[in-house]
């Protein structure tokens, strides 16, 4: 079709929605600054940052596992187990250093134990990922029990969460290390390609002799790590370690924000370049709906409209 | 060859089905030896009372799924129809007899929605239901008439039409058997639920409906070229879906005599869990009402069994996330053999 021939609707769909997202972002960003000067202030633009460090580093992690047409349910868990695994081997009088091993190496465990099951068994991750949640969701309340674990008097993991340099919080700049070291992966490494060939076809992908089930564990090993490093992050910042932290609904806002990256939940496509925009996005809806005092009803059904919107204008593109 | 195949495919459904019955029946067997008050009528009666919704909805769940869909919605649908009927019970103080159809049509507009981002705006099923999911609870919030009239959160719905979901029938007292053991009183709830069986399994298996449903989430394609409005089918089966929600929704508020803004929260795992367990497969296009229903039962009895062993709850969790596991990986040992023959049948018939 020429350029020529192209309706007003087609022309709209070619050219504005491979930008959707980041167009969407701008005018998000001018209504709340419009609205409410307040918005764009530097305290709340860091706070915006501070705020979406959380879901970002899961989302940034759980990016390569959606890509290889997988998905992973069992973030929330893991993060308050992760949580508690850390306040333990505080507890137990540890040094810094374990104590965050400790952490992720629960997010590793689970990963590992997802990532096989999927790609040894060729079981569907969804319903792996589910019984994984469950799973993990019991064994945080048989270690922690239903009571708060108050993290006192341990300034260097309290740093983690609530420290700032140079004006910033630690959990940005450790969200922004989070992103750039998966960008490079994703654009540097064989590691990148080879998810996207995964998604895109897996068995032409193993046919040309990649070792594709090593690949489909090792991305959701990564996306178990992000989890524990959110969950490590989030009992620094509120001083606390809980079992039930990473309600419901947790890894379907890090979804959420991964799909509206443009990732396909299909598998193939996507960016983690993008999936940082799909985060901030939603962390910008959040924070200014929230400067502007619109009820939690409104907030919800907003969130529910816009990403059928702007995954359906996306949709329009294939 | 095309009747074998047919036939192959039917003999493994049907082994699927019986081996899941004959698992119900050794977990019932285990409990029953090892739980201490498990072999009573008041543990049937607990199961029955309190997992025929959750049956409903993993039935309901298995329309999306048999047509290479999910719908994680199902918990909000409930959530959503448990507060329409609060809202014209005692704010609308309707009476129940307009309520109930209301409400169902509700449940099934919800579903149609669904299924129209998924067929029109061409949203992966996943995240519409994702969307719909926040979507609907916002809803819900938005209309909640706890919070309209804050004076009637303490107030219970007694129309008796709407509570009268909520009855036992003493069904061993009228057939004598009660003289002879102690038999458990027969909720309503379970009489819905078998009857929703009856008329979703009917249409599964004799109507064109069901034969399109089953075509589409074999080949979506081929159904289509084959003249089937895939994109109807489609619509109708995630309307199924709401429906049944509603259904089970009806069934709590009667059982609560009230609807708060999280009913059915999280049912949607639940529900597809027992669809798994139940032999629908992820695939598309294998499974029937049985297994979706009978799986409902199989967590329920092992819930109320672990209970009444003195099993703590967070220990239920894991065990019931093993089982969810152990039954996919059993619906994918069936899936490998059955891959196995088909090429050994090819390969002789070659």
């Amino acid at each position: 079709m020429s350029a020529r021939s192209l309706s007003m609707p087609a022309a709209l769909s070619a050219h504005v929605a491979p930008n959707a997202l980041p167009i969407a972002v701008a005018v998000i960003i001018a209504i709340f600054a419009l609205t409410e000067p307040a918005f764009l202030s530097t305290d709340n633009l860091v706070g915006i940052a501070r705020q979406v460090a959380i879901i970002g580093i899961m989302a940034v992690c759980m990016t390569f596992v959606i890509m290889t047409g997988g998905v992973d349910l069992s973030v929330g868990p893991v993060l308050a187990l992760a949580g508690l695994a850390a306040f333990y081997s505080l507890d137990a009088g540890f040094s810094l250093p374990v104590v965050i091993l400790a952490g992720l190496s629960v997010g590793a465990v689970v990963g590992l134990a997802n990532g096989m099951i999927v790609a040894f068994l060729q079981l569907p991750p969804i319903i792996v990922t589910l019984a994984m949640l469950s799973m993990v969701r019991g064994t945080a309340l048989i270690v922690g029990g239903p009571e708060q674990h108050l993290i006192r008097n341990e300034p260097a993991y309290s740093f983690i969460g609530t420290g700032s340099m140079f004006g910033l919080p630690v959990s940005v700049y450790i969200f922004a290390a989070v992103a750039v070291i998966m960008i490079l992966v994703q654009w540097r490494t064989p590691l990148g390609l080879l998810v996207a060939a995964i998604g895109d076809n897996e068995r032409a992908a193993r046919l040309s002799g990649h070792r594709t089930r090593f690949t489909k564990t090792l991305v959701y090993v990564i996306c178990g790590l992000g989890a524990a490093l959110a969950g490590i992050i989030q009992s620094s910042q509120v001083h606390t370690a809980l079992a039930t932290y990473g309600p419901f609904g947790t890894e379907l806002d890090v979804i959420a924000a991964v799909v509206l990256g443009g990732t396909s939940i299909m598998g193939g496509n996507g960016s983690i370049a993008r999936t940082l925009l799909g985060v901030f996005f939603l962390g910008i809806l959040n924070n200014g709906m929230n400067i502007l005092n619109v009820p939690i009803d409104i907030q919800l059904i907003a969130k529910g409209a816009i990403i059928v919107a702007a995954l359906a204008i996306a949709a329009r593109r294939g | 060859m095309a009747s074998f195949f047919r036939i192959s495919a039917i003999v493994n459904m049907r082994s699927a089905s019986a081996a899941l019955a004959l698992f119900f029946a050794a977990t019932i067997v285990f409990f029953c030896v090892s739980a201490p008050r498990f072999a009573t009528a008041s543990t049937v009666e607990n199961l029955m009372s309190g997992f025929s919704f959750v049956a409903i909805l993993a039935m309901g769940q298995a329309f999306p799924i048999l047509v290479r869909g999910i719908d994680l919605s199902i918990g909000a649908i409930v959530g959503l129809v448990g507060m329409i009927v609060f809202d014209l019970s005692l704010i609308g103080q309707l009476p129940g007899y307009l309520i109930l159809p209301l409400a169902l049509l509700a449940g099934a507009l919800a579903g149609a929605v669904n299924g129209v981002l998924v067929v029109h705006l061409r949203l992966q099923p996943f995240i519409a239901t994702l969307a719909t999911l926040a979507a609907y609870r916002g809803l819900t919030y938005a209309i909640s008439g706890r919070q309209l009239v804050p004076g009637l959160t303490t107030t219970p719905i007694r129309d008796p039409w709407l509570t009268g979901i909520e009855t036992y029938f003493d069904v061993g007292g009228w057939l004598g058997l009660s003289r002879l053991v102690n038999m458990p009183w027969v909720p309503l709830s379970f009489v819905i639920m078998l009857a929703v069986f009856v008329v979703l399994q009917v249409l599964l298996t004799s109507t064109r409906f069901g034969r399109d449903i089953y075509a589409t989430g074999g080949n979506h394609e081929a159904a289509r070229l084959a003249g089937i409005r895939v994109n109807n089918v489609i619509i109708a089966a995630y309307a199924l879906a709401g429906l049944c929600a509603a259904i089970a929704a009806l069934i709590m508020v009667a059982r609560f005599t009230t609807a708060t803004e999280a009913l059915g929260a999280g049912m949607e795992l639940t529900a597809i869990a027992a669809a798994v367990i139940g032999g629908v497969s992820l695939a598309g296009g294998v499974g029937a009402m049985f297994g979706p229903a009978l799986g409902a039962f199989l967590l329920g009895a092992i819930l109320i069994g672990l209970t009444l062993q003195g099993v703590p709850q967070f220990v239920q969790q894991i065990i019931t996330g093993a089982i969810l596991l152990a039954a996919v990986g059993y619906d994918r040992l069936l899936s490998v053999r059955r891959q196995r023959r088909l090429t050994a049948a090819s390969t002789a018939a070659t």
